[in-house]
């Protein structure tokens, strides 16, 4: 990175440090600052008495207005509030009669929902023991069927097989009946085919 | 607090701000002008300097007044600068700047010189620009600038060095930058 010389920099830095502001502008600036410092302080110590003066008074005057109007409003507001005799005993009889007026409305409320919810619940279980009964008994009645009919099943089977095995038998002795025949014929043949002898013989 | 009390508080930092009107005004002045370089604005920027020391609430705890105003001018004057950067002045407004005995073309290029020197410094950091300002254009001591920032002097003298390390970099940049310029145009 390019520098700039250092006596150049510090040349720079000289000057600025020679720069004088002029003698007038300087006492003009600090009377200036002077007038202005003390007439804030003047304004300032005016403004602020008055102030003072205004707020002590007129918070006076509130202060009392305040303090009137909370005193007439202490005493209205206990002439008003103030509690009256009361009748223990009457009030004990309406509390007991009120209470038991209400005790009542409210059991009776209840027995008569009561009531409703017992019969409403032993309807529902009723109605379920009857359901799965029905089930139960239509499981059954199935499982029975299929059991028949695997019987009768079977019993064809057997009854298929024997047919089979009568039916192999009878083949059997149409066979060899066929044979011995042959052979029948085939010796009746080779008999009849020899020379008779001769008496002479 | 009481009103009486407070009265009592006022008048006193009154007559604090009035001493240290009469001990180090003129410096802050000369201060406030080698930092502007327009005599108009720093006798504005001293009144808005007074106005705030009379107005902080904080000024119980000052032990130094006179660094605190010193310090207080500084930035006063780089935030000045640095609105001047957002919000240029027409060339109508500008008035004759802070002026030595020279021709008027060398009075030009010494002023953007400063200018641009000054612009440097404002770019550095707080305690940066502080402590070079007090070193370099107030020409103070060392243990003074230690003293009115609240560090060692061996700090303050590394703070300087970097500082101005930093301020040859950034002078040198934009050199180099307004040469390109210049060859470009050429």
């Amino acid at each position: 990175m390019p520098k700039i010389d250092e006596s150049e920099l510090i040349r720079r830095l000289k000057l600025l440090s020679q720069i004088e502001p002029t003698s007038e502008a300087t006492n003009r600036a600090m009377e200036r600052l002077r007038d202005s410092l003390t007439q804030q302080e003047n304004l300032r110590e005016s403004t602020t008495t008055r102030i003072v003066r205004a707020v002590i008074h007129r918070s006076v005057i509130k202060f009392a207005a305040a303090a009137v109007l909370l005193i007439c409003a202490g005493y209205v507001t206990g002439r008003l509030s103030a509690p009256e005799q009361v009748d223990v005993e009457q009030l004990r009889a309406e509390l007991v009669q009120q209470m038991s007026q209400q005790w009542e409305s409210i059991l009776e409320t209840r027995h008569a929902q009561l009531r409703q919810e017992v019969y409403q619940q032993v309807r529902r279980d009723l109605m379920e023991f009857a359901a799965r009964t029905l089930t139960a008994s239509r499981d059954l009645t199935d499982q029975r069927l299929v059991e028949l009919i695997q019987l009768i099943e079977a019993a064809r089977m057997q009854d298929r097989q024997r047919i089979a095995a009568a039916l192999e038998q009878i083949e059997l002795n149409r066979l060899q009946d066929k044979t011995q025949f042959r052979n029948g014929l085939q010796t009746l043949v080779a008999r009849a085919n020899e020379p008779q002898p001769t008496k002479q013989n | 607090m009481s009103a009486k009390a407070e009265r009592v508080s006022l008048e006193n930092r009154q007559k604090e701000l009035l001493e240290l009107l009469d001990r180090s005004g003129a410096s802050l002045y000369a201060l406030l002008t080698r930092l502007t370089l327009r005599q108009d604005v720093a006798e504005e920027l001293m009144q808005e300097l007074f106005i705030k020391l009379s107005k902080t609430s904080s000024l119980k705890k000052v032990k130094n007044w006179n660094a605190y105003a010193h310090k207080a001018a500084i930035n006063l004057a780089f935030d000045w600068r640095r609105k001047q950067h957002r919000n240029p002045v027409p060339l109508e407004q500008i008035r004759e700047p802070a002026s030595g005995e020279n021709s008027a073309l060398r009075e030009l290029m010494h002023m953007e010189e400063l200018q641009e020197t000054l612009n440097a410094i404002e770019r550095l950091r707080r305690p940066a620009h502080q402590a070079l300002v007090m070193r370099y254009i107030q020409e103070e001591s060392y243990d003074h600038i230690a003293e009115q920032l609240g560090k060692t002097t061996h700090h303050v003298r590394a703070i300087c060095s970097r500082a101005l390390s930093q301020l040859r970099d950034i002078l040198g940049a934009s050199q180099s930058q307004s040469h390109g310029k210049e060859l470009k145009h050429a």
